[in-house]
């Protein structure tokens, strides 16, 4: 049996390296925090608050994300979405992720055979 | 503290960690994130929120420290890749100091007639707490080069260099070649120091001081000339040829060797100057000189690759 705690480590590793990629998946329109947390769980990509909020600006601060107030409905919530830039490299990183994936199945299958 | 209270000094701690331009945007957002949140978790628990379902959510948010770097892009002052180095380097240069200092803390009992706790208390207050300067020039050190790394990543490629590779380059041989010269004159005749400095005009007592002493002039002086005066032509040598042959590094080897036991001899084997304040700081300096001439071939010796196989652990 796996030590745990070894599995548990790699598996979030596994995990950073494709949370910047789910949520810029889920910003081509635009959504507040708790909603696109909640968006991403329902797709199996459960993101910890404390990380996914703060990563939120550190995006926006790169230029990837522009932002905004609403208050129209509801309390105010400050909305996110892709900008030019973010387009650009949410299209650069799908064909990097399709073309990892693509070769770690092949690995995957060769080894299960 | 009820639930709400409980958030808003949960998003004050982080704010106040946060840089003043986005302190108040980032405080707002964040309530009321951690108010939906709670929301949520009353709802999936079927009960109102209370103070105790409000501390688990912030628990599990992370420390106000935490969250507060993790709005900002992360800040590396010491590469990873640097960390081992700068770790190796604060303690051996730490407990160079300290040792040092020890010594010249135990050399001064006798002389200053002091105890041994005082000694320890001048030790701990004299050396100990000053040595703080040690790792801080490595946290600078170590910066500024991670900077210039990223500042300029070409100048960081990886270059080719064989294990004849000369430190410092031809510029640097020289300057030891002339270093080894002018350490030659000064120890032939320490007082010439003084005419040079002073043109003849300096007090008598600090001619004094720097006279030799009988014995030492005529036991390990010699032997001290000899073995500084051997790597010259080593060093003329490497300058020559552009590179260190394993010959002359076994050479240099022996030579560095030589030379620390005959140090440890003037040390142990009597008085070098006649006046005792000059001897003692000489002997202090002499030591200093052995124990990074030591530390630097023993660091050689243990950082030297031998490609083998690892052999079987015998059972």
């Amino acid at each position: 049996m796996g030590d745990p705690e070894a599995f548990a480590k790699l598996e979030l590793e596994l995990r950073r390296g494709v949370v910047v990629l789910a949520t810029l998946s889920q910003l081509r329109a635009p959504r507040y925090g708790y909603e696109l947390r909640q968006a991403l769980a329902e797709k199996g990509m459960a993101i910890e608050e404390g990380t996914l909020y703060p990563l939120l600006r550190r995006l926006e601060s790169q230029g990837l994300l522009g932002s905004e107030w609403r208050i129209t409905e509801g309390p105010p919530r400050r909305y996110y979405a892709l900008t030019a830039e973010g387009e650009t490299l949410l299209r650069q990183l799908t064909a990097a992720w399709r073309s990892q994936n693509a070769a770690l199945d092949s690995l995957l299958e060769e080894d299960g055979r | 503290m009820n639930a709400e209270k409980l958030i808003e000094s949960y998003v004050t701690e982080v704010a106040q960690r946060l840089p003043r331009r986005q302190r108040n945007d980032v405080a707002f957002e964040l309530h009321a994130l951690l108010h939906e949140e709670l929301a949520a978790k009353a709802e999936a628990a079927g009960r109102p929120a209370d103070p105790e379902m409000a501390t688990e959510l912030l628990q599990g948010f992370g420390h106000p420290t935490h969250v507060a770097a993790r709005y900002r892009p992360p800040v590396t002052i010491i590469d990873p890749a640097d960390g081992q180095t700068f770790l190796r380097a604060t303690v051996i240069g730490l407990v160079v100091i300290w040792s040092l200092g020890l010594l010249q803390a135990f050399l001064a009992i006798p002389t200053a007639n002091l105890g041994w706790l005082t000694a320890l208390g001048y030790w701990w207050g004299g050396t100990v707490i000053p040595s703080l300067w040690w790792p801080g020039v490595l946290v600078v050190s170590f910066g500024l080069a991670a900077w210039s790394r990223r500042r300029w990543p070409e100048r960081a490629v990886w270059q080719p260099r064989t294990r004849e590779h000369v430190q410092g380059g031809r510029t640097g041989l020289v300057f030891a070649v002339l270093g080894i010269l002018l350490g030659l004159a000064i120890l032939l005749e320490p007082r010439r120091l003084l005419d040079v400095v002073w043109q003849g005009r300096a007090a008598p007592a600090a001619y004094e001081a720097l006279t030799y002493n009988e014995l030492f002039r005529s036991q390990q002086g010699p032997w001290i000339l000899a073995l500084l005066l051997s790597n010259v032509p080593l060093l003329v040598t490497a300058l020559v040829q552009g590179r260190w042959s394993p010959a002359l590094r076994r050479l240099q080897v022996m030579s560095s060797l030589g030379l620390c036991g005959v140090l440890i001899w003037a040390t142990l084997g009597g008085p070098i100057f006649d006046v005792e304040a000059s001897d003692r700081v000489t002997k202090i300096a002499l030591v200093a000189t052995v124990v990074f001439t030591l530390g630097t071939l023993g660091h050689q010796w243990f950082r030297r690759v031998r490609p083998a196989p690892r052999s079987p652990r015998a059972r």
